[in-house]
């Protein structure tokens, strides 16, 4: 097909679809329940596929991929909202698929196109919701395989597709609670089902048959999703004669709230959030008979549920640290920072006194964990992490190379003992490199260094390994590598004073004067040798 | 322990803690669209350490919630929509869940990740 044949195509499948949208979006605003009620999912993803509609109506025609990356590009800056958002990799998904067709658009390709998609959508979320646009789209996709393998025109599949999307949607209530428990459908998922709809009607031709039969909109159940103050969620209906509405409501006002009283003078029902569900009970035996009572203590519901989010998993680590580490106060740090995520097991040790791969071994050998990583935090300790690694045969261990104790505690911010060694090791790799670090120790003779004369005793800062202050006042030569730390901007700086404490009190001032943007960390650390080490990030 | 901010009630006071709430919010972010890991700076790290998630600070002011909130977010994705679907969705499951106000909820997007899985 020409370039023109392609867009006018695309113009067409577009417009059918936002038509469609179009046509349900006020049905499916009222759907949306999850993830916030707030309303929009119908509007957002009308939103969204308006801005793809717009960009092809201005288009040039051009090759099959530059269309491709034009409408993903316009789903992409146009996105409105989460489910905008998802839509807009679904679009990628499809996108990207059909960019590399050569001939029409037959059942294996649309099939692989709706693989695509589902794989763009779930890559973008770390913790998939069932129940979801996500699960929809996932089925549509296993549909499509399924039915690709008979020869049949696209049309037939699509409104197949269709059809089994609009089951896929029927069955979200019961994947996702929040939406069993509001009476709805989920609202991104029906959009979706809609926009294939339009599609599958611009390629047959014919309009493919409405949505399945009105799902209710929100009913009083959906209150639920909300935050009461009272305790007691208690419904129950009177029944009598000459019933008064208004009245019973007034009474009940007094009681609680997210109130609804519905129903004829010969029988009413009562919905009431309330601390005394009794008063509320008396109120309706004053004037009839009550019965279906139910009543539910809300917030045990949602104490059950904040207890499931505090409960820590206790499971193996699938990766544990080595980590070599001299000074009490770093040691704690690095436990501190390692345990709740993991394991590791710390070995003294650092410039001067380097541990032999012996103790190495017999740290990683310890460890509680399936996998090791190593984090020398100093050059001279690499070799020996590279023996003890090499000695390890039943673990596989990682090296992170890194060369001083605050790029050691960078990287350990990126552990995850849940994670193996390698994916661990390339992380933390990359979390240490971006930290710059200095130390600030005493000369143990006349140097010159850089271009510095430094006597004996005096203070020598370096950044980055490199000698670039020196001189008798602690505050200058710091001063003087924090400078340098900080010729990029950065956000934090950790400070870990050693076993001999430096004078800190005018540096912070000093520091806090002259970035004031900076948040600066004080930590004791107690390595010896070195007064003070820094990490900028 | 800072204590949480009470909710008054027939019973007496119901506190909820920093902690409690930046639990709920690191649920929260891990189902949002998105979302695909969290950061934290060595300070966050070390609070995480004393029991919070990392990539977490939840401020207090008077019954009022503050949240920061550090995301690594899948590259080719509208960041800005991303963020403002998180900052949406922590407002209203921490009012939702605690009954507390959230005053603000700042999405720091720290990250992008590229590459797939």
């Amino acid at each position: 097909m020409s370039a023109e044949g392609d867009l006018e195509l695309v113009r067409g499948l577009v417009g059918a679809a936002l038509a469609s949208l179009e046509a349900s979006r006020s049905r499916i605003d009222d759907l949306n329940v999850y993830p916030v009620p707030d309303g929009d999912t119908g509007t957002n993803l009308t939103l969204t596929v308006r801005a793809v509609a717009e960009t092809v109506a201005s288009a040039e025609a051009g090759d099959r991929p530059a269309l491709a990356h034009a409408v993903a590009r316009s789903a992409l800056m146009g996105a409105r909202g989460n489910s905008g958002v998802i839509l807009s990799q679904i679009v990628r998904g499809v996108a990207d698929v059909l960019a590399e067709a050569t001939n029409g658009i037959g059942p294996p390709l649309a099939a692989r196109a709706l693989r695509g998609a589902s794989d763009a959508a779930y890559r973008a979320v770390r913790r998939p919701v069932e129940g979801t646009m996500l699960s929809v789209i996932r089925e549509l996709a296993e549909e499509a395989e399924r039915r690709a393998v008979e020869p049949q025109p696209l049309g037939d599949l699509l409104v197949e597709l269709v059809r089994h999307g609009d089951e896929a949607v029927a069955r979200t209530p019961e994947q996702l609670d929040v939406l069993r428990e509001a009476g709805v459908v989920d609202a991104g998922g029906a959009g979706l089902v809609e926009l294939l709809r339009g599609l599958a009607g611009a390629v047959t031709g014919e309009a493919v048959s409405a949505a399945p039969a009105a799902v209710a909109s929100p009913g009083p159940d959906a209150i639920h999703l909300e935050q009461s103050r009272y305790r007691y969620c208690t419904v129950f209906v009177v029944e009598g004669d000459a019933l008064d509405r208004d009245e019973l409501e007034a009474q009940l006002d007094a009681f609680g709230d997210s109130l609804v009283v519905v129903g004829d003078e010969a029988a009413l029902k009562v919905h009431v959030h309330t601390d005394d569900p009794g008063v509320a009970l008396s109120l309706g035996t004053a004037v009839g008979t009550i019965e279906g009572v139910e009543i539910a203590n809300m917030h045990e519901q949602q104490e059950q549920r904040k207890r499931r989010l505090s409960l820590v998993p206790s499971t193996r680590a699938k990766s544990g640290v080595v980590a070599v580490v001299a000074g009490e106060g770093n040691r704690r740090l690095f436990e501190t920072l390692a345990e709740p995520v993991g394991t590791i097991r710390v070995v003294a040790g650092g410039q001067i006194a380097n541990p032999s791969t012996a103790e190495l071994v017999a740290a990683l050998e310890a460890l509680e964990a399936d996998e090791a990583i190593i984090l020398p935090n100093n050059p001279n300790v690499r070799l020996a992490a590279e023996h003890a690694a090499e000695q390890l045969e039943w673990r596989p261990a990682e090296i992170v190379p890194t060369e001083s104790i605050p790029a050691g505690l960078a990287a350990l911010v990126a552990y995850d003992g849940t994670r193996g060694a390698a994916e661990n090791a390339a992380e933390m790799a990359g979390a240490a490199a971006a930290v710059a670090t200095g130390e600030v120790t005493r000369a143990s003779r006349d140097v010159e260094l850089n271009g510095l004369a430094i006597r004996s005793g005096d203070w020598l800062g370096l950044a980055d390994g490199e000698a670039v202050a020196g001189g008798d006042d602690f505050a200058d030569v710091t001063f003087g590598v924090v400078t340098r730390l900080l010729v990029q901007p950065r956000a934090l700086l950790t400070l870990l004073t050693g076993a001999e404490p430096p004078p800190l009190d005018g540096l912070l001032e000093r520091l806090a004067a002259a970035y004031p943007e900076l948040e600066v960390e004080v930590h004791e650390g107690g390595q010896p040798h070195y007064p003070l080490l820094l990490g900028a990030e | 322990m800072e204590a949480g901010q009470a909710l008054s009630s027939r019973l007496g006071r119901i506190t909820i803690s920093s902690e409690a709430i930046a639990q709920i919010v690191a649920e929260t972010a891990a189902e949002c669209y998105g979302v695909v890991g969290m950061k934290g700076s060595l300070r966050g790290q070390l609070a995480r350490a004393r029991g919070r998630p990392r990539g977490i600070e939840i401020g207090r002011d008077g019954g009022e919630v503050t949240v920061d909130l550090h995301v690594v977010v899948e590259y080719g994705l509208n960041l800005a929509e991303v963020a403002s679907s998180v900052s949406n969705r922590v407002a209203y499951e921490v009012e939702r869940l605690t009954g507390l106000s959230v005053r603000a909820v700042e999405v720091h997007v720290d990250d992008v990740r590229t590459g797939g899985k």
